[in-house]
């Protein structure tokens, strides 16, 4: 929940959300980690987030952005909107969300799981904490994967 | 607790000086019937409620209601320090005898880092038929591609069509690094510290998250505000928040890290 303060707000949307893909950026592998407790760890999202990343950049969606641009009418402008809204819904779906809700599904691990674990789990003193900050601008990267 | 088949669900951890009715009627992860309580220890207390432990977590609701749970908190004016998703803990006893009394000191040295500064996101993505119409506008090889392309059947031409595909996101790639940096720019000298990420889908341009005073907020709304005015009908702009500090109470539970006090 946030507090959403509507003060004089034209182009700032201040709405707060509930949507899935908002939460999971903000708080899935955030936060603190204790490294003596027993926690949930979610692993497999990440992994699919990073994928849904490379989807972007394949091939498959260099023609769909090919397709938009093609029928993009130039001499309007703003109101026409086929075929593109369509395509970044499809991505969105494809990549994300999908994917993403695939993996929120498809945890297996059950807390009592994990509780059992407790004891004769190695610990790594907190590397998951030290990692940060990992994230970086451009996906160079993955674009060249798919080459 | 774990013999009757129950854990402690932590959420994180607040400043002692919250009453418990700060986190009365709040819904809980695992469990929408299990009350959120504190459990104090030392000046502090965390944030918890009892899990069934034959159940899985992770659900879509699981993560809204974490993150509900915390910015609520945040919301209240008083520091949170926003615990991993998924965190459990054996019992009430292992709360307190345990996490709290050892992590004490990391955790006042995140409270106290912490105190009047919340989390803000700004999560901007272009409008799509704007940056495409940018992108033609401003790059002649796409216009010849896309002319070139006009008289084709629609399964003809397909190395055009990759190659102006991949131009066209190039060309977005290439914008988001400069709108990116106006971004930064703009709301950065109104915040302690900042983390950003390329959002996942193909026309998002940024997930920027803030770390701020309280006694800047209201300036960074407006600066925020004044951006997304600039930017009307090329890029949508949405602000969340105040939040829990997700992005920023790692390093501020870090010994020796003093950042900017």
């Amino acid at each position: 929940m946030t507090v959403a303060r509507q003060q004089q707000s034209q182009y700032l949307d201040r709405a707060s959300s509930s949507a899935l893909v908002d939460v999971v950026d903000l708080i899935l592998d955030k936060g603190l980690v204790i490294d003596v407790y027993v926690r949930v760890s979610l692993v497999g999202i990440e992994i699919l987030t990073i994928d849904a990343r490379i989807v972007v950049a394949s091939v498959d969606t260099y023609l769909r952005f090919a397709e938009a641009t093609n029928r993009l009418d130039l001499a309007r402008s703003g109101t026409e909107t086929h075929g593109l809204p369509g395509l970044m819904d499809e991505i969105r779906e494809g990549g994300g969300k999908k994917k993403t809700k695939g993996a929120l599904e498809g945890v297996k691990e059950s807390v009592s799981d994990l509780l059992r674990d407790d004891d004769d789990e190695d610990r790594e003193p907190e590397a998951e904490e030290r990692e940060r900050p990992r994230r970086t601008r451009g996906s160079p990267s993955h674009r060249e994967r798919e080459r | 607790m774990a013999e009757d088949g129950r854990a402690c669900y932590v959420y994180g951890v607040v400043t002692d000086d919250r009453p418990d009715e700060s986190v009365k009627d709040l819904p809980a992860v695992g469990d929408p019937e299990a009350p959120v309580t504190l459990i104090r220890q030392g000046g502090q207390a965390a944030v918890v409620s009892e899990v069934p432990v034959d159940k899985p977590l992770g659900t879509p609701e699981d993560l809204r209601t974490h993150a509900r749970v915390l910015d609520h908190l945040a919301a209240q004016g008083s520091p949170v320090l926003p615990f991993r998703f998924g965190t459990v803990v054996r019992d009430t006893a292992a709360v307190a005898d345990e996490l709290l009394a050892e992590g004490h000191d990391d955790f006042a040295r995140g409270l106290d880092r912490l105190r009047g500064r919340t989390q803000l996101t700004v999560r901007a993505r272009y409008d799509q038929d704007a940056v495409l119409r940018e992108v033609v506008t401003e790059q002649p090889e796409a216009r010849r591609l896309r002319d070139e392309l006009r008289g084709l059947p629609e399964d003809a031409g397909y190395e055009q069509r990759l190659e102006l595909g991949q131009l066209v996101m190039d060309s977005i790639a290439a914008k988001r690094s400069v709108d990116a940096l106006e971004l930064d720019r703009r709301l950065a000298p109104y915040a302690l510290g900042s983390v950003s990420e390329e959002p996942a889908s193909p026309e998002g341009l940024i997930n920027a998250s803030f770390l701020v005073a309280d006694a800047k907020r209201e300036a960074f709304e407006e600066a925020a505000e004044e951006l997304a005015a600039h930017w009307h009908g090329r890029v949508r702009m949405r602000l969340l928040g105040p939040l829990a500090p997700y992005d920023f109470v790692a390093d501020a539970t870090l010994e020796g890290k003093e950042g900017d006090e």
